[in-house]
């Protein structure tokens, strides 16, 4: 999705038709747009959103007076007012233009609720506008709504999107980004052609592949069942979840419990990251003991071996005085060191014969000479094995001793949160209590539908080999059953394909955040995205752990933007991956960043490494900024990577105050003007 | 993630699939792909598959 213009009719404080472009001129991907505040911003960036999806951000008040105050006032009654926001965009090559238009009758003198009309055009090859049918939904497939939010953002209040399950909420949105929305779609509908196909298969089939048959569409049935079954216990887990965290927010904001549940965070926060660890350490140890474990039985072996080693020596035997080698070359040769002829069948012949075999064999000496040394290192492995197993009991028990202490911890400061004399603490108390038994029932029966549907699969495969194996005689009937066999291959390919997607892409996007924020901070944090999607900040301890985070606002708002041009590069380069080679659609995967109060309480470090990294990460940028965030260090990093620039100038009625102008490139501009008729605001495209 | 995944990549899941089915394999996401943006328990999209393979398996 490329943002080429907007196009705003009447929409808020633009009055009248105002348009701009944000096409990308080459390399340079970012467009700049200065305005005071109260001027415009946030209303531009609510036109991209409202024209999109139909919405206003929560900080835009009265949103009913969508039409400009002094159109509406200047309108007779009974007369009829439009306010339109149309964003042209190029997606995967094709130009999209959606507009989203209200017209109203005036019918008093305030203005009431509207009900606007998306229009969602193409631009088809022969150049001629074609309407798109059920247009909210091609735009949830070329963006989804709820990742919107991390594409069309405020920056003072992008830290907002780092909290709680935030990330974790889009993670279902992001699959469309990602390419795997089509796989898990395909999984739906190939089951259902399955289906269809069977019908021709019992229809010709016979009667013991028609039975069979019967069979495996019980187990489909059963096993739709119970995936109905997980979908419901995942919902009620999500949930029940999201209520308790409800729940703790109202006691973290509650003034008398509020300290104890910000210690009870933090301490379940510090018993998973110990119960992790115990389970690494756990692991670990199992690790040394199937892979050296061996070396504890080895008992004396290495002492017995060298006390066999130097017996032979002392005999004399090891090394051996003569090698097995030189005496098969005598016999060989027929000829004695002494130079008698050695005959076979003669007694000089027998009795050199005779040493051959006292005498020793290379191989065997060299492979003894070698075990003598590794009988060595059995002793040191064995004293290595000890000191490691050693160590990771220690590491273990003191993780275990850890994890009693914050358990005890946590259950004084459960009960000190219970016995709290407020009325209202000890509700809330006894809710999360209800919630945490939930969500245990919900994860036991998730665990118990997770195995019924694998002891189902097995079946199902079972009976599927049975059916492969059936005597079909009728040619209809064959035709069904290989075009049924091809169904299910391609559906197990795509189950297979989904996993290797999914844990590729979490995989990825993880790389992805570390790589970008590695590049914005100087602070030694390390992003984390979990299975789950759940986005945590680290740092190393000293002895090497992974520690928590507390995030600040500055790190939020660093973390989400790393996550945004994390999400918004990896879906380019997925996108152009899939396509192949073909590089004639240059918009592949691209999202843009449309940013306003872009850099919102960043110090000025900070500024200027978000905006480098941005405007290299970002397809393409609009920031919308007040002269005082977007002058200096900010313009001179953009500068180089500008594409367009402009400016929101007010109009206002006020005239206490001067008319302001401001200077960009050496030019003055027209900033806010004074004095005016009307108070309105004007885009204006300033020259590069 | 499953050892199994680990070593195993998309390209090779594809690889070891009959001509037959690599072709539904591809039609099937293009498909997918295009009704992106429709409901996804249209049968319009069942039959487009039905008849792929009725006509890839003859």
């Amino acid at each position: 999705m490329k943002i080429l213009s907007i196009e705003l009719f009447n929409f808020r404080q633009f009055m009248g038709k105002q348009s701009f472009s944000f096409e990308p001129v080459g390399n340079r991907n970012v467009s700049m747009i200065f305005a005071a505040n109260g001027v415009g911003k946030t209303t531009l960036l609510n036109a991209f959103t409202w024209s999109l999806y139909g919405l206003l951000s929560d900080d835009v008040e009265e949103k009913e007076r969508l039409i400009t105050d002094c159109a509406w006032s200047q309108t007779i009654l009974g007369g009829m007012i439009a306010v339109y926001v149309e964003v042209s965009f190029e997606h995967e090559g094709i130009i999209f233009k959606a507009k989203r238009i209200a017209e109203v009758a005036k019918s008093s003198g305030e203005q009431g609720h509207l009900y606007p009309k998306l229009i969602l055009s193409k631009v088809t090859i022969n150049g001629q506008s074609e309407v798109v049918f059920a247009p909210q939904q091609m735009i949830e497939t070329i963006l989804p709504q709820r990742l919107s939010r991390f594409f069309f953002f405020n920056g003072e209040r992008i830290e907002k999107l780092a909290h709680g399950r935030a990330y974790a909420e889009v993670k279902q949105d992001i699959k469309i980004l990602l390419g795997l929305e089509q796989v898990e779609r395909a999984l739906v509908h190939l089951p259902k052609v399955d289906r269809k196909l069977s019908k021709e298969l019992k229809k010709h089939g016979g009667s013991q592949a028609a039975a069979i048959q019967g069979d495996i569409e019980v187990k489909e049935d059963h096993f739709e069942l119970l995936k109905a079954q997980m979908l419901e216990a995942e919902l009620s887990l999500v949930e029940f979840s999201e209520e308790r965290e409800v729940v703790l927010e109202r006691l973290r904001q509650h003034e008398g419990a509020g300290p104890l549940q910000t210690r009870r965070d933090s301490v379940a926060k510090l018993l998973k990251n110990e119960q992790e660890s115990l389970k690494a350490q756990m692991d670990q140890r199992d690790y040394i003991v199937a892979t050296k474990g061996f070396l504890a039985f080895t008992g004396n072996v290495a002492t017995r071996a060298n006390e066999i080693a130097a017996d032979l020596h002392d005999k004399g035997s090891l090394p051996a005085p003569l090698k097995r080698e030189f005496v098969d070359s005598l016999l060989e040769r027929h000829k004695c060191i002494c130079g008698t002829e050695l005959t076979p069948g003669l007694l000089p012949y027998q009795e050199v014969q005779n040493w051959r075999a006292k005498a020793g064999l290379a191989e065997v000496e060299a492979a003894w000479q070698r075990l003598s040394g590794e009988v060595g290192l059995i002793h040191d492995s064995r004293g290595e094995l000890k000191t490691s197993l050693q160590e990771k009991s220690g590491a273990i028990s003191k993780a275990q001793s850890r994890i009693r202490e914050l358990e005890g911890e946590k259950s004084e400061l459960d009960s000190k949160l219970k016995d709290m004399p407020m009325e209202e603490v000890g509700k809330l108390e006894e809710k999360r209590k209800d919630l945490e038994s939930r969500i245990l029932e919900v994860n036991v029966k998730i665990t118990q539908v997770r195995s019924k549907v694998k002891a189902n699969e097995v079946e199902l495969a079972s009976l599927r080999s049975q059916l492969k194996q059936a005597k079909v005689g009728d040619e209809l009937a064959i035709i069904a059953s290989r075009r049924m066999q091809v169904v299910q291959h391609v559906q197990a390919a795509l189950t297979e394909i989904l996993e290797i997607r999914s844990q590729e892409m979490r995989k990825r996007l993880d790389e992805k955040v570390k790589e970008v924020f590695s590049e914005i901070t100087i602070k030694p944090y390390i992003p984390y995205l979990h299975d789950d999607f759940e986005l945590g900040l680290f740092a190393k301890s000293p002895t090497g752990q992974d520690l928590p985070v507390p995030k600040g606002t500055g790190e939020n708002q660093i973390l989400s933007l790393s996550f945004v041009a994390a999400v918004s590069q990896l879906a380019r380069e997925v996108q152009v991956e899939r396509q192949g080679d073909d590089e004639s659609q240059e918009d592949w995967g691209t999202y843009p960043l449309v940013m306003d109060a872009a850099f919102g309480s960043l110090d000025l470090n900070y500024q200027r490494t978000v905006s480098r990294a941005l405007a290299r990460i970002a397809p393409q940028m609009v920031v919308l900024v007040s002269r005082s965030q977007g002058q200096g260090q900010v313009f001179s990093e953009l500068r180089p990577h500008l594409a367009s620039l402009g400016i929101i100038v007010s109009h206002s009625t006020n005239i206490s105050q001067p008319s302001e102008s401001i200077e960009i490139n050496g030019y003055n501009h027209a900033y806010i003007h004074t004095g005016a008729e009307m108070d309105w605001s004007e885009l204006v495209e300033v020259k590069i | 993630m499953t050892e199994l995944n680990s070593i195993r990549t998309e390209r090779s899941v594809i690889e070891e699939l009959s001509p037959e089915a690599k072709q539904l394999l591809q039609r099937v996401l293009q498909i997918e792909r295009s009704k992106l943006h429709l409901s996804d328990d249209i049968d319009s999209t069942i039959d487009d598959i039905l008849n792929i393979v009725k006509g890839l398996v003859q």
